[in-house]
């Protein structure tokens, strides 16, 4: 019984050391444009941030042991239940959801709802105990490009494609497509705001480029015989080829505006500040301040485009362009000693 | 083809590579041995751009590392101690990119990358990510990158490391063999065994200062009792615990 204790203690502090999912939603401006709009959208906004966020949250604290380890470890069979029965309340999501149900019995939340919450949470922990393909899914699947840096966008695509941002904003755009497909007409301005979170939800990512490329891409990165601007320009190809698809539906061209924005302003934080990320967790912006002015530069951006003029449009391109240039030239000088 | 005078890098008052002066000439396998932490890496960051020297300095290909950083690189190929790998990049898909990026024509990349995965029996692992590859697999992708863009000079930090048998061999038959066509090799190792059949030049390192550099020809006694009497004896202690011998 010892033994058990002492693994579920063990499991307890690596857990608790890397419950990223909670964090990282504090830094993703996603979130900060969501507090905005809350008001005005609650109940659609509320359910996409559920679905997204609960997911994360339902891992199964037992994957903390390497597989090869379990097997290893002189465990009773009984200890081996208690570790298995005992595990799943190290995660605070369960504790909540036996919460929630106590409260619900009488109260405002339905049966119905809980059992929606309580069947979501056990779909996500039971998949997370599912071994994870070597090969890579259907995410790792990315068409070839005609250009030099065809490899390095390719990379950078399935590195967008493994964070949730991506698919919060997918969830948007196919929710909108569906709206303009079965719903009454909307209003221009809602089409303008759906952009806004699109971009939003996708912008903390263009804040730390180098956030998923790991100390050996890194490492790899100071021996290729490339530019600095050209190592960014394949981050940014590789964020505009992403979020393009899912602006269509919405206000393609002003949404163009307002991704190159957002690509300028998180220049300066993946050279200066960048961060490493984890994988199927929301990106975690640089700081507040960047996510604030990144926010304020897209939603100026994507108004002006949408409201005015196209010319806003190519202002947006002049400005992105001279950020490449002089966070390329930053890279370089600092021998692209980029370290997470 | 490699030149360090008077090289030092110090971090804070520790000098990781004091005063270093070496020459390696076209062609040669250059071996450079020593204990973890002695400043192997130090000095192979330094030949490769990848950190400045405090003082003294070096050449590599008549071209200083610091100044002319991208030229060089287009000159090396490079094994680094951390591999250097994309998790989402295939085995496959890092020697592509290799050749995009040193500008060798997609057909000839295409070719040279179907002979390398040949040889270095990484044809079954070609579609395979590095994220999911074993360390042996990762090292001979490397490995790859390095030799594909056909360089003037191959670094190579532990080569041998975490590779079977089979595929040393062959590894040490290509560096032998690209060698013979005036690459030059700087290599580091820990298997002294394999350097003493692959290496023409030996150079021994000790708490970042030389403590042997000749051809392996000059070596007085066999290399693994010369590095136990230059740079490290191996003390081995009982461990009580274990309980008495019973042989």
């Amino acid at each position: 019984m010892a033994r058990a204790i002492a693994l579920l203690r063990a499991l307890a502090t690596a857990y608790r050391r890397d419950w990223t999912a909670v964090q990282s939603l504090v830094g993703n401006n996603f979130f900060l444009l969501t507090a905005f709009f809350l008001g005005k959208a609650g109940t659609f906004i509320y359910l996409i941030m559920g679905l997204v966020v609960l997911f994360p949250l339902s891992t199964d604290p037992l994957r903390k042991v390497p597989a090869s380890r379990l097997p290893l470890w002189p465990l009773e069979r009984r200890e081996w239940w208690l570790l298995r029965l005992a595990s799943p309340w190290i995660n605070p999501m369960t504790w909540a959801i036996v919460a929630l149900a106590a409260w619900a019995a009488g109260r405002t939340v339905t049966v119905s709802l809980w059992a929606l919450i309580a069947g979501l949470f056990v779909a996500a922990f039971l998949i997370s105990a599912l071994p994870l393909p070597s090969g890579g899914g259907f995410w790792r699947s990315v068409p070839q490009f005609p250009v030099r840096l065809n490899q390095l966008v390719r990379k950078n695509v399935r590195e967008m494609l493994s964070t949730l941002d991506f698919y919060c904003a997918a969830i948007l755009s196919a929710a909108m497509l569906a709206y303009r497909c079965f719903g009454p007409p909307l209003p221009r301005e809602a089409l303008m705001a759906m952009t806004f979170l699109a971009i939003g939800a996708l912008s903390s990512y263009a804040q730390c480029l180098f956030g998923l490329d790991g100390d050996g891409g890194l490492s790899r990165y100071r021996l290729l015989p490339v530019s600095g601007w050209q190592l960014l320009l394949a981050k940014d190809a590789a964020f505009l080829v992403v979020l393009i698809p899912l602006l269509l539906p919405l206000a393609p061209m002003a949404g163009f505006g307002g991704a190159l924005m957002v690509l300028a302003v998180g220049h300066s934080p993946s050279v200066r500040q960048p961060r490493e990320q984890t994988r199927w967790r929301f990106t975690t912006g640089a700081t507040l301040g960047n996510g604030l002015v990144q926010m304020i530069a897209m939603t100026m951006t994507v108004s002006a485009i949408f409201s005015t003029s196209l010319w806003f449009l190519a202002a947006a391109v002049a400005v992105w362009a001279g950020s490449l240039w002089w966070y390329g030239r930053e890279l370089d000088r600092e021998g692209r000693a980029i370290a997470l | 083809m490699i030149s360090c005078r008077n090289l030092t890098r110090r971090f804070g008052d520790f000098a990781a590579v004091d005063e270093l002066n070496l020459e390696v000439a076209t062609g040669a396998i250059c071996a450079f041995l020593g204990p973890n932490g002695a400043g192997k890496s130090t000095t192979v960051k330094m030949m490769t751009g990848l950190l400045a020297p405090t003082s003294g300095e070096v050449r590599v290909c008549g071209l200083d590392p610091a100044a002319n950083g991208l030229m060089l690189k287009r000159l090396i190929g490079v094994l680094p101690e951390d591999l250097g790998l994309f998790d989402d990049l295939t085995v496959e898909e890092h020697l592509l990119l290799t050749g995009d990026i040193y500008g060798v024509p997609r057909a000839e990349t295409r070719t040279r990358t179907a002979q390398l995965l040949h040889a270095l029996s990484l044809e079954h692992g070609r579609r395979t990510f590095a994220a999911a590859c074993s360390h042996g697999m990762r090292k001979k992708t490397a490995f790859a990158m390095a030799l594909l863009p056909n360089p003037q000079v191959l670094f190579l930090d532990e080569p041998f490391e975490a590779i079977d048998p089979v595929t040393a061999k062959i590894m040490r038959d290509l560096l032998q063999s690209v060698a013979r066509h005036g690459v030059t090799v700087f290599l580091t190792s820990h298997i002294l065994s394999m350097v003493e059949r692959i290496a023409t030049q030996i150079v021994m390192i000790r708490k970042g200062v030389k403590v042997w550099d000749s051809t392996v020809g000059d070596l007085p006694q066999a290399l693994e009792d010369h590095y136990f009497d230059l740079v490290e004896t191996p003390v081995v202690e009982e461990l009580e615990w274990l309980g008495p011998s019973r042989s």
